[in-house]
């Protein structure tokens, strides 16, 4: 209940720029897709149209970046209120990914905007979108206590996560569709959890994506394997982080 | 829902029972603190910690005021947070029957991008405040701290000392019946002080414990009725208080004639 207020007041703070959690993904995928549609005119790199296919994957790779570095952040900025509640410590972290999921909730009409431009309309697998929301939380919310955890043994951890973040974004298929990647390549790319949770959003769209299914299932399952890692090494940490925060 | 577990059928309010904990040292310089990372890396040194408890046992019953005293020291924050349960040991246990309202550096929890409204909200509610609890209090809190007309602003407005005293008075107005309250709350001109402690000692007529742990030894005189003497993270004495204070005055005059200001000295003279 607290945590759910507290949520409200910071995204009344958040709010005063509604309009750029908006922009901000619709900037980046209008900038992307200039630049690797119309300049270089790869025609090659993933499927038509394409405006809409980066943005259905901008957006959720928006919320896991901003989640994941707010992870990495959360007792810089919590410390202090940690230290006065007694309320279960993880529910600090699920404040962070709640605030991210709602940002990103809020940033969907994006999508619907590339649906109306494009008139590119989905197909009944579109039902998948928001169970690739919630696979997505889950793996974030595990994520993020993995990181929240090592970031109070290891400081150095925020800046890694940085760097493994901008790698991520390449090594995902959000530029690019999982066709895209070599043969060879691709049982090693099921082993990136964004690939299945990616897949889980375009296939409304792009039926093809749904190709590797195996694939999809190591990477969904790997979600899991975070999640459940994640809740166990938190608890395992928890008076470690109490002390130090 | 709480993270601090509770154990009804303890007879005591809270019992400390071979508790030991280390705490990470606080790092004073930032390159130092880079070195020392650097150090930890290369695995020269495991663990900046230092041990700020060892062996403590002792037991809080219902309507007791217990004082901590002791020489500065990081031992006594870290015995009351552990009572509170915002900390837990590193070896013993520590269990306690009730909820202990932990009244420790609740000044630090004041965000500054917050009004000073959100603010006795937020805290308010992590001190375990239901929300129509703070709607009730809010005017008596912010009367008390003087921040009436400021309720709209954001934090920041607000001096250090008003945000000390915003911290106190939301914490006194927070309904249990144990408190452990650290030494910073104290703050205030004193007509405010004045205030806090008459309402200490009304709910101490209620029937309400208190640990306390302050470097004014007036207070304790007035309102403890124990006292746990503690030098180096060992637990002295569990006397009384005009004893405890004694003792330390006793270590400290002899650690000024070995010609040394620190407290090492007194721990080796007290220790058996």
């Amino acid at each position: 209940m607290l945590v759910l207020r507290d949520l409200q007041k910071k995204y009344t703070r958040f709010r005063l720029g509604y309009l750029w959690t908006l922009l901000e993904p619709l900037g980046m995928s209008l900038v992307l897709w200039l630049v690797f549609s119309v300049l270089l005119g790869a025609r090659a790199l993933g499927l038509q149209p394409y405006l809409l296919f980066l943005s259905v994957a901008i957006l959720p790779w928006w919320w896991f970046s901003t989640g994941i570095g707010a992870a990495t952040r959360i007792w810089r900025r919590t410390g202090t209120q940690l230290r006065i509640s007694t309320l279960p410590t993880q529910l600090w972290v699920l404040r962070a990914m709640l605030v991210s999921l709602v940002e990103f909730i809020f940033s969907l009409p994006v999508i619907l905007l590339g649906v109306v431009l494009t008139g590119f309309l989905p197909s009944p697998w579109i039902l998948l979108f928001p169970v690739a929301i919630v696979v997505q939380f889950f793996l974030m919310y595990g994520l993020s206590l993995l990181i929240a955890s090592a970031a109070v043994v290891f400081p150095d951890v925020a800046r890694l996560v940085r760097i493994v973040l901008r790698a991520m974004f390449y090594l995902s298929p959000v530029l690019y569709s999982v066709s895209n990647i070599p043969a060879g390549a691709q049982f090693l790319a099921s082993f990136n959890p964004l690939v299945g949770v990616l897949g889980l959003y375009r296939v409304g769209w792009w039926p093809e994506e749904a190709a590797t299914a195996t694939g999809y299932g190591i990477s969904l399952g790997l979600c899991l394997v975070i999640f459940v890692a994640g809740v166990l090494v938190f608890r395992k940490l928890e008076p470690r982080i109490l002390k130090e925060v | 829902m709480s993270r601090v577990s509770i154990d009804p059928s303890l007879n005591a309010v809270v019992e400390f029972d071979n508790v030991t904990m280390r705490m990470p040292r606080r790092r004073r310089r930032r390159g130092s603190g880079r070195r020392q990372r650097l150090r930890r890396i290369a695995g020269e040194v495991r663990r900046d910690e230092l041990q700020v408890l060892t062996d403590v046992s002792f037991s809080v019953q219902p309507g007791e005021s217990v004082a901590v005293i002791g020489p500065k020291g990081p031992g006594r924050q870290a015995l009351l947070r552990l009572a509170a349960g915002t900390l837990r040991p590193d070896e013993g246990t520590v269990r306690r029957s009730r909820r202990i309202v932990p009244m420790i550096e609740v000044a630090r929890a004041l965000q500054r991008m917050y009004t000073v409204r959100q603010n006795i909200y937020i805290v308010g509610g992590l001190l375990g405040m239901t929300r129509e609890q703070v709607e009730d209090a809010l005017p008596r809190i912010a009367e008390q701290a003087g921040v009436s007309n400021m309720l709209g602003r954001y934090m920041n407005a607000a001096p250090p000392s008003v945000r000390q005293k915003l911290a106190w008075s939301i914490a006194m107005s927070v309904e249990a019946d144990a408190y452990a309250i650290d030494q910073t709350l104290v703050v205030g001109e004193r007509s405010f002080r004045q205030q806090c402690w008459t309402h200490v000692d009304r709910l101490r007529e209620n029937g309400a414990t208190f640990i306390l742990s302050s470097d004014s030894p007036k207070q304790f005189r007035r309102f403890c009725d124990r006292a746990l003497y503690i030098v180096d993270g060992r637990l002295e004495a569990d006397t009384t208080v005009p004893e405890a204070l004694a003792a330390m005055r006793a270590a400290r005059k002899e650690a000024r004639e070995a010609g040394d200001s620190g407290s090492s000295e007194a721990d080796e003279d007290g220790s058996p």
